[in-house]
């Protein structure tokens, strides 16, 4: 029986995670092959929009990652992108999304080792958590199906 | 024309066994928030019954708001496979429309089927059978007398049933209608006057003086004031009985998706705008004017019925209240 | 309504507008917002309780701005919209004078922004009981149950956009989902498209919103939409201190940050 191997989508920027991760790599650090990175200029640019539709497109958690504060390389954009994730994260729990498959994190490019360790951890809560399934059959256009489901409540 | 009378004590009777034959009925269910809309039921008792008119109408059984056209898959071999097969549309029962409301499926089924018939809507509409009740009250914004209808009409029901006190007075005029009459349940009757059991709905203008002064109504200075309070939003045509318009949208990706058949609004701003940028109807004076004149003139002229049924819905749906019969009657002083 | 009435032919008499915005009755009883270009027609004005639209949208719209000097009644909650939007620098081509109508049922005729910030800051209006119950009841359920809230109550929208018409922050000429290229928000009123949309349109007005409730209230499928942008503004203010249309000179918590802000769940 196959094990659930979770699919995880990492939003980084160029300049400080991403570096890390490919200093993980270098230094052949072995860590969990699930994640998938997307490179941004800087976690300022991260719309909020992109990780929810990362889950629409089969993720089952997500990892934000971006330069220390103070040690952002356009200075300001991981302060905006803070306020930003905050405030998201917030309207993600009001509406019942399960924030706690996303994970935000500053990881430097001197911090492969971080790196590879957050990895490993977000997959394996990840793995115990389970595939995510809220978004699955939300649409119907059937007028059947709602017949079922209008029975089945 | 077939006449019978039912006593209300059987009419959940009849009710519940439209459910137990394996159609799906929908019928108007008061929501939390206060309004009622047409939804899919199990039992007589989840049926509202205490309301002048819903807040949306049925059309969404034959048009509805969302439709899928087709859905594709990338197989193994880089072919793709097609699907759009009607075949699990099931056969439905809409209960407890209004008389405008089946009226308005006859000017649908005029739109969808009669020059370039809609696949889609015609297997939709041959599973539909409409099931009307007559209205017994009517409020501010009813005009139905006013485009020739009545609240005891039977234009477009298979059967309509009217409250007579302790029975309900029923007219099947369909075969469709007919195969759904439980003889154990319905007996003859003679034919009887509907009048007394029928809500009182004040005309507001006549409907033959409109189609004539309506004719120049396209220059007069009042839409601009009329349609001042218009936010350009699409709650007054997805409410509408007759409202037809609609969008195609794809999504999916390069392995699988689907087209969409959508919903939309002449009151949107980019509804007209052109791949060019032009926008022909560039402001919402212009935009609310081919609404009304659509529903009051160039319905008259392209399938020769005036597809406003009355209804009301539009006015009290609307955040700034327009009221289209107000407007009508504005624009066509002399 | 003799005192407005009076008052409003007076403005259009000594030509300091040449438009009103506000209230009259309709054939259903209920108070519809009125557009009124000369004295003879105030007759027609009213005010209750019951007049509920922010008119502060209407300020937007291109046939309204044609009028150049314009009247506006406004509410506390509107008064609120006109102090945020001044703040965003909506109002610079358009000359306009704020009414309003206090709890002592007395016609203010502000002298300019400065005056309306002011008397809002001095009668800044609370959430309404209604608000907090229904917020207190979806903060008591668990994440599951307000899921399910939430999907179903989205499942029922059917994207007229009745929300975003009737907002007077949300003016933008080619909103987000107007945009295809690509296809941003889907277009369709599925569930999950309606996700999208809603959620959008919370972050863009987190911290702009002034808490009208008009969204919520008009929307004809009955979903609660404002109860998403209350918790935003509650957030910020319990976060970051920022309160729309409290200040002309407001900053837009999503456009500024400190360096000590501070959050817990940032590894």
């Amino acid at each position: 029986m196959s094990e659930f191997e979770p699919k995880i989508v990492a939003f980084v920027c160029n300049w400080c995670t991403y570096a890390g991760a490919d200093l993980a790599g270098t230094s052949r650090t072995q860590y969990a092959p699930n994640v998938r990175i997307v490179r941004f200029p800087c976690t300022g640019r991260i719309d909020f929009m992109l990780l929810m539709k990362a889950f629409e497109n089969g993720a089952d958690g997500i990892i934000v990652s971006g330069c220390h504060p103070n040690d952002c390389h356009y200075t300001s954009g991981n302060f905006h992108a803070r306020r930003r994730w905050i405030v998201f994260r917030s309207l993600l729990d009001f509406i019942g999304f399960d924030t706690d498959r996303i994970t935000f994190s500053w990881v430097s490019a001197a911090e492969g080792k971080k790196w590879a360790g957050l990895v490993d951890e977000v997959t394996d809560k990840i793995k115990a958590k389970g595939p995510f399934t809220d978004l699955d059959k939300l649409d119907c256009t059937k007028l059947k199906e709602m017949y079922d489901e209008a029975i089945a409540k | 024309m077939e006449i019978k009378t039912i006593t209300s004590a059987h009419i959940s009777t009849f009710f519940n066994s439209l459910v137990q034959s394996g159609k799906v009925v929908v019928a108007p269910v008061l929501k939390q928030s206060g309004k009622v809309f047409f939804e899919p039921v199990q039992s007589y008792d989840q049926v509202s019954t205490d309301y002048i008119q819903t807040a949306f109408s049925a059309k969404s059984v034959v048009f509805p708001k969302v439709e899928e056209l087709f859905s594709y898959k990338k197989k193994e071999d880089g072919d793709f496979d097609f699907n759009s097969d009607m075949s699990d549309v099931p056969e439905t029962v809409v209960w407890g429309l209004r008389p405008c409301d089946s009226s308005a499926f006859n000017y649908l089924t005029d739109f969808f089927l009669k020059e370039n018939p809609d696949t889609y809507f015609k297997i939709r509409k041959e599973r539909t059978t409409l099931i009307s009740i007559s209205c017994a009250q009517a409020d501010a914004a009813c005009f139905c007398t006013s485009v020739g209808l009545n609240p005891g009409s039977t234009a477009g029901s298979d059967i309509l049933l009217t409250p007579m006190g302790d029975t309900f007075y029923a007219e099947i005029s369909t075969e469709k209608g007919k195969s759904l009459i439980d003889p154990a349940l319905f007996t003859d009757c003679a034919e009887k006057n509907k009048d007394e059991y029928l809500a009182n709905v004040e005309t507001r203008f006549s409907m033959d003086e409109i189609k004539e002064k309506i004719q120049n109504a396209y220059e007069s200075a009042e839409w601009r004031h009329e349609s001042m309070g218009c936010y350009g939003c699409g709650a007054c045509a997805f409410s509408c009985p007759t409202c037809t318009c609609f969008d195609i949208q794809d999504e999916g990706s390069q392995e699988s998706g689907k087209r969409l058949r959508c919903w939309d609004a002449c009151g949107f701003s980019l509804f007209t705008k052109h791949a060019s940028g032009h926008n022909p109807k560039s402001n919402q004076t212009a935009r609310r004017r081919q609404r009304l004149l659509h529903k009051f003139k160039y319905s008259v002229e392209n399938l020769g019925v005036v597809s406003c049924v009355g209804c009301g819905r539009c006015i009290r749906v609307c955040p700034a209240h327009l009221n289209i019969f107000e407007n009508i009657l504005n624009v066509t002083k002399a | 309504m003799k005192q407005l009435q009076n008052k409003v032919a007076e403005l259009f008499a000594d030509g300091t507008i040449s438009l009103m915005i506000g209230f009259k009755n309709s054939i259903s009883g209920q108070p519809v917002p009125c557009f009124i270009e000369n004295a003879s027609e105030t007759e027609q004005l009213i005010y209750n309780k019951d007049c509920k639209n922010n008119l502060s949208v209407y300020l937007h719209k291109p046939e309204v701005k044609q009028a150049k000097k314009i009247g506006i009644l406004a509410n506390i909650a509107t008064l609120r919209s006109l102090v945020q939007l001044t703040s965003e620098n909506q109002f610079w081509d358009i000359e306009k004078t704020v009414l309003t109508i206090n709890d002592q049922e007395e016609v203010l005729v502000f002298g300019n922004m400065e005056e309306v910030e002011a008397y809002v800051q001095a009668n800044f209006p609370e959430f309404t009981e209604e608000e907090k119950k229904l917020l207190e009841k979806l903060e008591a359920m668990t994440r599951e149950e307000r899921w399910k809230y939430w999907t179903e109550q989205f499942s029922a929208c059917i994207k007229c956009y009745a929300c975003r018409a009737v907002c007077p922050m949300c003016y933008c000429q080619q909103c987000t989902v107007e945009c295809n290229q690509p296809q941003w928000i889907k277009l369709s009123a599925q569930t999950t498209g309606n996700l999208e949309w809603h959620t959008m349109r919370a972050m863009h007005l987190a911290g702009r919103c002034v808490n009208c409730g008009e969204c919520g209230r008009i929307c004809p499928v009955g979903i609660p939409v404002h109860l998403l942008t209350v918790k935003m503004n509650q957030d910020l203010f319990e976060e970051f201190g920022s309160r729309s249309g409290y200040s002309l000179k407001g900053e837009y918590a999503l456009n500024s940050f400190k360096t000590e802000d501070k959050e817990g769940f940032i590894k």
